[in-house]
């Protein structure tokens, strides 16, 4: 029975989920905002209990965590973390998306699956068992393919689901693929008995085999070039409490998995897939900055730029020493609050627009929404400010510390062009994100004054707060990360 | 005590942010001021308790930060960061007063963004830990990118972007440096510590040759692209010429980017690979700035453009009495940071207060303007002859110091450095005289005087020109013993 303690944060989570689908069947149609606040409520405990189980394994043995039924699942600092990081992202979507559903007919199934969404995200950051993570990974998925489809009357929301439901059908079939010749060569499905047993591994063409298929696989959910086909489209087409989501948070599960998988059951490989990633980080940063700067939607150049934070997070497996694996699992968490809190100040505007009826409808989220959006909607442009700046990775941010931190330790181990080079991405990403800023404060706004309805502006604040905590006063996560890290060497 | 260096942060960044919030003008400017007159407050209070007699940090705090990096936040004054605070702190308020009666957009955030510029700027000088001391210089930028870009003039944008992402990739590319230094240091030492001065003393031990002047010229690089110096200097003509009066001061009141040559630079020279070839090149940029300043300003039309080029010019004294390395040139070219900053505030505020009477700056279009402002002539003449090097103003005490001690080790870029000395004088006399002199332009119709807050500004700044130029020690004092240590470290190496 002790066991299921530890999984408290995903059982509340779920019990949440239930209880919102239940509730929204006896529920009246005007009274369902209640759920979204419930739903809140549910990831708030959730995340308490999370934090909590911090010091329960600071009690016993950090490091190495607690194998929990029958060694299927891992609790360590590594899971802890990163259920942070889905966690944050899940509480500010939520909050967020109590004015999205406002007078929606599905709030229910809404909440109901970011719920289990992030509990399959959850479950991902925990597996230690590859059939449990691609179970898992599958449930997120699933309900991700289905939030992203939310609006089921916009053509462009709908074309964004198919697409990421046939190529994510596609990866998962490759990443099931990889991992039955990884349990081929090894004769078991257990992360850490895949660990053991390197020499099983070692020089085995088989191994190589599965590391192509499963870097397609993980690759297509952390939107790595050329993985990355989807989401851009996916981003802009889905409703933008949504697009956080993906972004910040269902992006951050194919980064631990791959944790997982390639850094500690692969191992034994790290020579073939450590150059692997190196390239392909060079790839996804530079294509992702490059194509940002040519768009005229600010949520196609979110996606883009989302990309290219990807390609920065997986300069960590590049580098693979503690401090990089630190600084990239530290980045994820900067991402999400940055990520999402972008997402949000879009969906403001978004829906600023569509309540106003005007303008070019059919790309909402154009630069030209946000002309004088400093006048419009001050809290909006402020908060938005505050996250394109931490994106470019000015200080005092989250992504300046997460930069400094991953930056400065691919220096430290020798790779300084690829440091230069993310460092040169850094600086040409400032060039679409200032012009973001420019069109919020320097433009004449079109309209009038619009206030920010409380639940986006909630939320807004959550990932200010978000931000500027790890800016300020980065100790505690830096520290989080780098126990999170030694559970990777 | 109290933690002088900290509140002169703290005190303009709480200021700016009530400043945001004001919704009058009135409030706006008079909380600006309010808060300016405060950190004035504190530095007088520092400069009256600061030991001139040392080269030690004074008012030294710190505290752990991110332990795990060995990061502390830091900061102290010296003889080094001490004047470039008093200019800072002397010279805002009188900006904030300059600008009281203009008509503006959204005043309760052009005072708060001066008020968050000068919280940077003085948090650059004050830094001890090059964590924080980045921090606080990439958040110059932003206060400046806004200010630009939304009070400045047709060009604006373009040359917001053009300062903002140009600065920004030195500044990585310095980040680069600091990073080498610390792993380096780290890799030797096997402590983790981003202290300035820790790190700065520990390049010495650094082995290969390659990777010191590579360290060394990825730091100077972000310096010398602040500074700026010819052949980096691309962003500050359309920078200061398309900022409003008060971003063009701010512009000139950020003097981190000599700051750092003297605080990291210098100490840091003696020991690279080749010393003799660095100062070589740091000459080189200096002399030929000012050379390369002075005969653009010269065919300049425009006059913001012209004292821009001005400022450039002057600021190649800076990176050539640096080079000098001898204690009194380099205290020289500290005092030239000092005495640039209080003249080119007087020249751009004469340009900005011309504008708005008159609507252009194209000095053809002006002329006779000395009989309908009388007052802004008088200003500005003080500020123009300060500029040109007229004896009994700071401008010549500067200029004197770097170019007699800078003759001891580099001759032949002093002797470059005296020929554009009368360039110098020629285009500031002769814009003086086709601006303000001869017969009125009847065309400007009828133009009026700067108001009385304007004079008051102009009036005290000029003064103190002329009082630091006829009596430099209470500035050169401080700054003395910070240049012999320098120098000595020098020195002691044998360059």
């Amino acid at each position: 029975m002790d066991e299921i303690m530890y999984l408290a944060p995903e059982i509340v989570l779920v019990a949440t989920g239930l209880v919102v689908l239940l509730a929204g069947v006896f529920l009246s149609p005007q009274s369902k905002n209640v759920l979204g606040y419930l739903a809140t409520l549910g990831i708030l405990a959730s995340g308490i209990l999370t934090v909590n189980s911090f010091e329960l394994l600071t009690m016993g043995s950090f490091q190495v965590g607690y194998a929990i039924f029958s060694e299927t699942l891992s609790i360590d600092a590594l899971s802890q973390f990163f259920k942070l990081v889905f966690l944050a992202v899940a509480l500010i979507v939520s909050i967020a998306s109590i004015k999205y559903t406002e007078n929606s007919d599905h709030t229910e199934e809404f909440y109901t699956l970011v719920l289990f969404a992030t509990f399959g995200m959850m479950i991902v950051a925990s597996a230690n068992d590859l059939i449990l993570l691609f179970c898992a990974f599958e449930l997120a998925s699933l309900a991700t393919f289905a939030l992203a489809g939310f609006e089921k009357q916009n053509a462009r929301s709908l074309e964004g689901a198919m697409k990421y439901f046939i190529i994510g059908s596609v990866s998962a079939a490759l990443m099931l693929f990889g991992l039955s010749f990884v349990y081929g060569a090894t004769g078991t499905t257990s992360i850490s008995l895949i660990a053991k047993n390197p020499g099983l591994l070692i020089g085995n063409p088989i191994g190589l085999v599965a590391i192509v298929l499963l870097t397609a696989g993980f690759g297509f959910k952390m939107a790595l070039v050329p993985f990355h086909m989807w989401a851009p489209d996916t981003y802009q087409g889905s409703p933008s409490v949504v697009s956080a989501l993906l972004a910040a948070g269902s992006k951050k599960m194919g980064f631990v998995a791959a944790f997982r998988v390639f850094i500690i059951a692969l191992a034994a490989l790290q020579p073939d897939w450590q150059f692997m990633f190196a390239l392909l980080a060079v790839v996804t940063m530079t294509f992702g900055n490059v194509v940002a700067v040519a768009q005229t939607s600010v949520k196609r150049m979110l996606a883009y730029s989302s990309l290219a934070q990807a390609g920065y997070i997986a300069m960590a497996f590049a580098v693979m020493t503690p401090v990089a694996l630190g600084g990239g699992i530290m980045y994820t968490l900067a991402h999400a609050f940055m990520k999402a809190g972008a997402f949000i100040a879009a969906a403001a505007v978004v829906w600023m627009v569509a309540s106003e009826k005007k303008g070019n409808l059919d790309i909402p989220d154009h630069l030209d929404s946000f002309r004088g959006l400093g006048k419009r909607m001050p809290l909006a442009a402020l908060c938005m400010t505050v996250f394109v700046f931490a994106l470019a990775g000015i200080p005092p941010t989250a992504g300046f510390m997460a930069k400094f931190v991953l930056f400065s330790s691919t220096i430290q181990a020798g790779m300084t062009w690829l440091a230069v080079i993310a460092i040169l991405n850094s600086a040409l990403s400032l060039f679409y994100y200032a012009r973001l800023v420019k069109y919020m404060y320097f433009l004449p706004p079109e309209g009038e004054k619009v206030s920010v309805p409380f639940p986006y502006a909630a939320a807004l604040l959550v990932a200010v707060a978000g931000v500027l905590a790890m800016g300020l006063w980065p100790e505690p996560f830096v520290e989080l990360a780098m126990k999170a890290a030694m559970v990777l060497v | 005590m109290l933690p002088v260096a900290s509140l002169l942060i703290l005190v303009p960044l709480i200021f700016a942010v009530v400043t945001f919030f004001t919704k009058t003008k009135e409030l706006a400017a008079g909380l600006g001021f309010l808060g300016s007159l405060a950190t004035l407050g504190l530095t007088l209070y520092a400069y009256l308790n600061f030991d001139s007699s040392t080269a030690a940090m004074q008012f030294y705090e710190s505290v752990s930060w991110i332990p795990f990096l060995g990061v502390n936040y830091s900061v102290g004054i010296d003889g080094i960061s001490m004047p470039l605070i008093l200019l800072n702190a002397i010279v805002i308020p009188f900006l904030i007063l300059f600008t009281w009666k203009e008509d503006m957009e959204a005043p309760n955030r052009f005072y708060g963004l001066i008020l968050t510029m000068q919280a940077a700027v003085i948090g650059v000088f004050v830094a001890l830990d090059f964590v924080v001391f980045y921090i606080f210089w990439e958040l110059t930028l932003v206060p400046l990118f806004f200010i630009v870009n939304i009070w400045g003039g047709e060009k604006r944008a373009h040359a917001s972007y053009k300062f903002f992402i140009y600065t920004h990739v030195a500044s990585l590319v310095m980040l680069l440096g600091i990073f080498g230094l610390f792993y380096t240091a780290l890799q030797q030492t096997g402590v983790a510590t981003f202290d300035i001065r820790e790190l700065v003393a520990q390049f010495q031990f650094f082995e290969s040759g390659l990777v010191r002047d590579g360290i060394f010229l990825a730091i100077l690089f972000g310096f010398l692209a602040k500074l700026p110096t010819f052949p980096f200097h691309s962003w500050l003509p359309d920078a200061y010429t398309e900022a409003p009066t008060a971003g063009s001061v701010l512009f000139i009141l950020l003097k981190i980017g000599g700051y750092g040559l003297f605080r990291i630079s210098l100490p840091m020279l003696p020991n690279t690979g080749n010393p003799d070839m660095m100062i070589m090149m740091l000459g080189l940029l200096g002399s030929f700035s000012i050379l390369y300043g002075a005969l653009v300003a010269l065919r300049q039309r425009d006059l913001k453009r012209m004292i821009a080029y001005s400022s450039l010019s002057h600021m190649g004294y800076v990176t050539l009495g640096s080079a000098g390395l001898v204690a009194l040139s380099v205290s020289g070219a500290m005092f030239q940071q000092f005495s640039h900053g209080l003249i080119m505030s007087i020249m751009f505020m004469s340009a900005g207060a011309i504008q708005t009477s008159t609507g252009t700056r194209i000095i053809n279009e002006l002329g006779g303007l000395a009989k309908k402002m009388p007052m802004l002539t008088v200003a500005m003449m003080v500020g123009f002859m300060a500029s040109l090097g007229l004896p009994g103003l700071t401008g010549f005490i500067a200029e004197f110091l770097v170019l007699t001690f800078s003759f001891v080790n580099l001759p032949g870029f002093v002797l470059l450095a005296l020929l554009a000395i009368v360039i110098t004088a020629g285009y500031h006399l002769w814009a003086m005289q086709r601006a303000m002199f001869g017969v009125y332009n009847e065309k400007l119709g009828d133009v009026r005087d700067i108001n009385s807050l304007q004079v008051f500004s102009m009036a005290v700044i000029a003064l103190l020109v002329l009082y630091f130029g006829l009596n430099p020690s209470p500035v050169l004092n401080m700054m003395i013993e910070n240049s012999e240590a320098i120098v000595s470290l020098v020195a002691a190496v044998g360059v």
